[in-house]
């Protein structure tokens, strides 16, 4: 019974979402390898080997349990995370004036990248449970408190840009769950507040590189600088790219963060249009399968969670390139499966394995 | 499960197709872009990529230049040009690698472990790797620009000792700042690469001293050629330094330990002001301070004879018979000692059943104190000592400085060892013996002191009580006033003392004491000689090896004149013989330098004179 059930589960993974996955994260390799040049053990390139390997792992463990388990036990996981997130607050370790790093027998994790797909899954669970046409207020507020409580948390750790991948994830539940005209009119007015709340809090810093971007050529020795190095990078691809190793904006560190970042643009000037095409199609290959996902999931739960992971996916990938290609603010909101980084590869990878859970299970009962 | 009813899945499947749009439209957006970037604008971009490059060349600044007090330079700057590699235009390592090892003698493993041991710096960053070079070297470079655009002469003001080993443990040395420095931000602000103070005054004063760094901005194209100027920022030299070395002086005193080992140290009772500064053997400080040749450094630090030790502050020895000058006045002003305290040398006296001997085989006779201080007679102090007891004389002595630093404004000093009871529980754990007492009354034994400390206490009491703090440092442009406020302590000596030590040490020099080989005639120097046996008489005939390492050490301290004490001397020399036979002459020069100096106006520059009066 039991081996047919896993036949049955294994004859339904889908192969060409997977291989999009392993193609995103091999162009990512190949790019670490050609900017940060070695490949041995301890090298950027080295230790993403690494990360992908426990991914991939994290991955099929998350294949087994059905999806169930991970929403029937979510207050716990929940809290776990509150916890987790709280403890960064206390113990955290600072890294770029980002105390988000949790020190755990000498391997430093960034809790915020986990908590965001319990948040999906809490968020997906509490809107699936609503068995109207249209959420009502009182089920918007409560869902917003599960999705910005641990965002408040996120952004005392100083980190901006995780807390703000939060945002589109609640979005974009709230409108699958089916919102009524007079709550979006609430939404818009409540955005409208805290819109300019939100401009107060940010650093100048932050503030001068939402500006730059209306207008990049107005200083660039500084926090125009990135961009304006970035479209360079890009541009100066051309259509076949530099070819490995040979791009100078990259290899010479006129790119800043040309590992994590900046990796599209890197990516971009030595790959020129064609391999830039090339990977936004793996891209858009991994968010058809996820609203496919969404569409055939057996149950409210599985389209929420896929939508949930959709949004966070396209988010990331909307502010990353779109930094890279000087259409956004800079950012630090690395390219999800490319950029070198240890949490948000493992992370993206969870989010994955429940995604594609749910695939395999769309004819289970 | 919540078993969805057709109605639910209707409306979340209709709102679930609204997902697409955002979906495919950031798609279309980004490929339009990167079609705008790559395609339309790409050989502009290129374009830009290939003029993109600005090089960021630092422009060292020359440290502050060191004057003596008259104001004659010692330490200046001169230009000089170091081969700087730009890793970020090497077209081909290997051909870079052949080029620097036929050309300009760098041998490839060197060449390796530079690159190496680089790696965590920026690639912007040039590296220094062959520094100074002379004018071939010059022109290899310049003649080869096109091949090896990587390759670059980079102007540095270098370090210039004018006069090579003179004072050489004063000033000091620079030296691009350690690893060790920087985690530990011994000086602040400090960059890797930085040239930093090492040593001397150069150490201790590296802030005022160091300057500002310019910069320019220029951009390079792709061969590494400049092609604009961006941006300039000039250097601003740093702060200068007045000592208060009398280069005349520091003169003679290095001659005259030229092939010797020892210190000379003559200072300025009144104010502590270091007149001179010398320790044998010396080092020339320029072939230290650059920042690759580590060569001659390492040879620095092997030389047994240990050149780089300042021998005047960094080493201490038991004082010998100088330490009877300290005794005297404990003698004096605890009432053991007064006009009528006579003691009779029959050249030998017995102590907790031990003989202890007198230098004088056949005794002194009957001495008072003077005579014994002039004479140097152990057996007057042996029962000085005994009558007072350890405590008294560990009392007085640190308060004359004995056992502690003298604070002076260079590093590394060492404080010397005072003993006492509780200092020999506490080191040794074991009890003070009687017989200890007799071997410290005339600094034998576990008391040990460096010259500068010795100076020091001698000038206290010849300038009536006053402990000063020595320093070298007169004047320093960038430091405040109040800086140059060195602090004093007062110590309790009776008038009367003072003129009995200073009576028996005019006597040493002047009457046929055992210093009258420091006496000029017509100037009334007082002095005190002092001789540090190594090894015992007995032991002594029997050693077969080299003779002069169980020689003794010689010591002379003295300060002139008698009655205005304006410059008090320390001589030292390691395994020098006597005191008066060794030390004494030298001590002699220093002295007969100085007032000849003093007595001939057409030596006294007018910066001397207000270097003189601003010091006071």
């Amino acid at each position: 019974m039991m081996m047919k059930v896993n036949q049955r589960l294994l004859a339904s993974f889908d192969w060409v979402w997977f291989f999009a996955l392993i193609g995103l994260c091999a162009a990512g390799l190949m790019e670490i390898w050609s900017t940060t040049g070695g490949t041995g053990l301890n090298s950027y390139f080295g230790r993403q080997m690494l990360y992908l390997g426990i991914a991939l792992v994290v991955f099929l463990i998350l294949l087994y349990f059905d999806y169930h388990i991970f929403s029937d036990n979510i207050p716990l996981l929940y809290a776990a995370g509150i916890l987790a997130l709280t403890l960064v607050l206390i113990v955290g370790r600072t890294v770029h004036s980002n105390r988000s790093w949790l020190c755990v027998g000498g391997i430093a994790v960034q809790p915020s990248e986990l908590v965001k797909i319990l948040v999906i899954i809490a968020v997906a669970r509490y809107f699936a449970e609503s068995e109207r046409d249209h959420l009502q207020l009182n089920e918007l507020i409560i869902g917003a408190l599960i999705a910005f409580v641990p965002m408040a948390l996120v952004v005392f750790q100083g980190d901006l840009g995780t807390a703000i991948t939060f945002v589109p994830i609640y979005v974009a539940l709230a409108v699958l769950g089916g919102l009524r005209r007079r709550h979006i009119l609430v939404f818009l007015i409540a955005g409208a507040i805290a819109l300019p709340a939100g401009w107060m809090m940010l650093k100048d810093y932050q503030k001068s590189r939402i500006q730059t971007v209306l207008n990049p050529s107005t200083d660039p020795q500084k926090v125009g600088y990135q961009t304006i190095q970035s479209k360079i990078a890009v541009g100066s691809g051309r259509f076949l790219g530099k070819g490995f190793r040979q791009g100078s904006q990259g290899q010479l560190g006129f790119l800043p963060a040309r590992h994590t970042d900046f990796v599209f643009s890197a990516w971009a000037e030595e790959r020129g249009f064609a391999g830039s095409i090339a990977l936004l199609g793996l891209f858009l290959v991994v968010c058809l399968r996820l609203l496919k996902g969404a569409r055939e999931a057996k149950d409210r739960l599985g389209t929420m969670i896929c939508v949930g992971v959709l949004a966070l996916l396209w988010f990331h990938l909307t502010i990353n390139v779109g930094m890279a290609l000087g259409l956004m603010p800079v950012a630090g909101i690395p390219l999800p499966f490319v950029s070198a980084g240890g949490s948000s590869l493992i992370s993206s990878f969870a989010a994955m394995g429940i995604c594609m859970n749910i695939w395999m299970r769309r004819y289970v009962n | 499960m919540n078993l969805q009813t057709d109605s639910s899945r209707q409306h979340l499947q209709q709102r679930l197709a609204l997902f697409y749009l955002p979906v495919v439209a950031v798609f279309v957006i980004f490929a339009a872009r990167l079609w705008q970037l790559q395609i339309i604008g790409g050989s502009d971009y290129a374009l830009q990529a290939e003029r993109n490059r600005i090089r960021n060349i630092q422009l060292v600044a020359p440290r502050g230049t060191i004057t003596d007090r008259d104001g004659n330079p010692l330490v200046e700057n001169r230009p000089s040009f170091n081969i700087l590699l730009y890793r970020e235009s090497i077209k081909d390592i290997n051909a870079t690698t052949a080029f620097l090892a036929a050309r300009l003698k760098i041998h490839p493993d060197d060449f390796a472990e530079l690159i190496q041991r680089s790696k965590g710096t920026g690639l912007y960053r040039p590296l220094v790797i062959k520094e100074d070079v002379g004018i071939d070297d010059i022109s290899v470079v310049e003649v080869h620009k096109r091949e090896h655009p990587e390759l670059q002469l980079g102007p540095e003001p270098r370090r210039l000792y004018r006069h090579g080993t003179l004072a050489s443990h004063v000033l000091g040395y620079v030296g691009e700042i350690s690893d060790d420095e920087l985690s530990k931000e011994i000086f602040p602000g400090a960059r890797i690469g930085d040239l930093v103070g090492k040593f001397g005054v150069e150490r201790t004063y590296n802030k005022p001293l160091t300057g500002r760094d310019g910069r320019r901005f220029v951009l390079v194209d792709s061969v590494g050629r400049e092609v604009g100027l961006l941006d300039e920022v000039d250097p601003v030299i740093g702060g200068e330094l007045r000592l208060t070395l009398d280069l005349e002086l520091q003169t003679v005193a290095d001659e005259m330990l030229a092939d010797k080992i020892g210190a000379i140290v003559a200072m300025d009772p009144r104010n502590g002001e270091i007149l001179a500064m010398a320790s044998a053997p010396s080092f020339d400080p320029n072939s230290l301070s650059t920042r690759i040749s580590l060569r001659d450094w390492q040879r620095m630090v092997d030389d047994p004879r240990k050149p780089l030790q300042n021998r005047a502050i960094q080493n201490a020895f038991p004082p010998g018979s100088t330490f009877k000058l300290i005794m005297a006045e404990a003698g004096l002003d605890e009432g053991f000692v007064d006009d009528l305290t006579r003691v009779t040398c029959t050249g030998v006296a017995l102590y907790y059943n031990r003989p202890f001997r007198c230098a004088l085989r056949q005794g002194h006779g009957t001495v008072d104190l003077e005579n014994a201080i002039a004479r140097s007679c152990n057996i007057f102090f042996y029962e000085l000592g005994r009558r007072m007891g350890i405590s008294l004389i560990a009392q007085h002595a640190q308060a004359l400085g004995f056992g502690e630093r003298s604070g002076i404004d260079l590093p590394g000093e060492r404080s010397g060892i005072m003993p006492s009871p509780e200092w020999k529980q506490r080191v040794r754990g074991t009890k003070w013996f009687g017989g200890e007492t007799i071997s410290v009354s005339i600094g034998q034994g576990a008391v040990t002191s460096t010259p500068l400390q010795l100076v020091r206490a001698v000038s206290c009491l010849a300038t009536g009580g006053e402990l000063v703090t020595p320093h070298v440092l007169l004047r320093a442009e960038q430091l405040p006033e109040e800086s140059a406020l060195w602090p004093r302590r007062r110590v309790p000596i009776e008038e009367m003392s003072m003129r009995k030590i200073r009576e028996g040490m005019w006597q040493s020099v002047n009457a046929w004491g055992t210093g009258h080989a420091a006496a000029v005639p017509g100037l009334d120097i007082c002095g005190k000689t002092g001789t540090v046996q190594v090894i015992g008489a007995e032991r002594r005939k029997d050693f077969s090896g080299d003779a002069s390492i169980v020689e003794d050490h010689s010591w002379f301290v003295g300060f002139a004149s008698k009655d205005d004490p304006e410059i008090a001397v320390v001589v030292f020399v390691e395994h020098g013989g006597k005191g008066g036979v060794t030390a004494a002459p030298i001590a002699r020069e220093v002295f007969r330098t100085y007032f000849a100096k003093r007595k001939s106006p057409t030596l006294i520059t007018e910066a001397a004179r207000t270097a003189r009066a601003g010091g006071q």
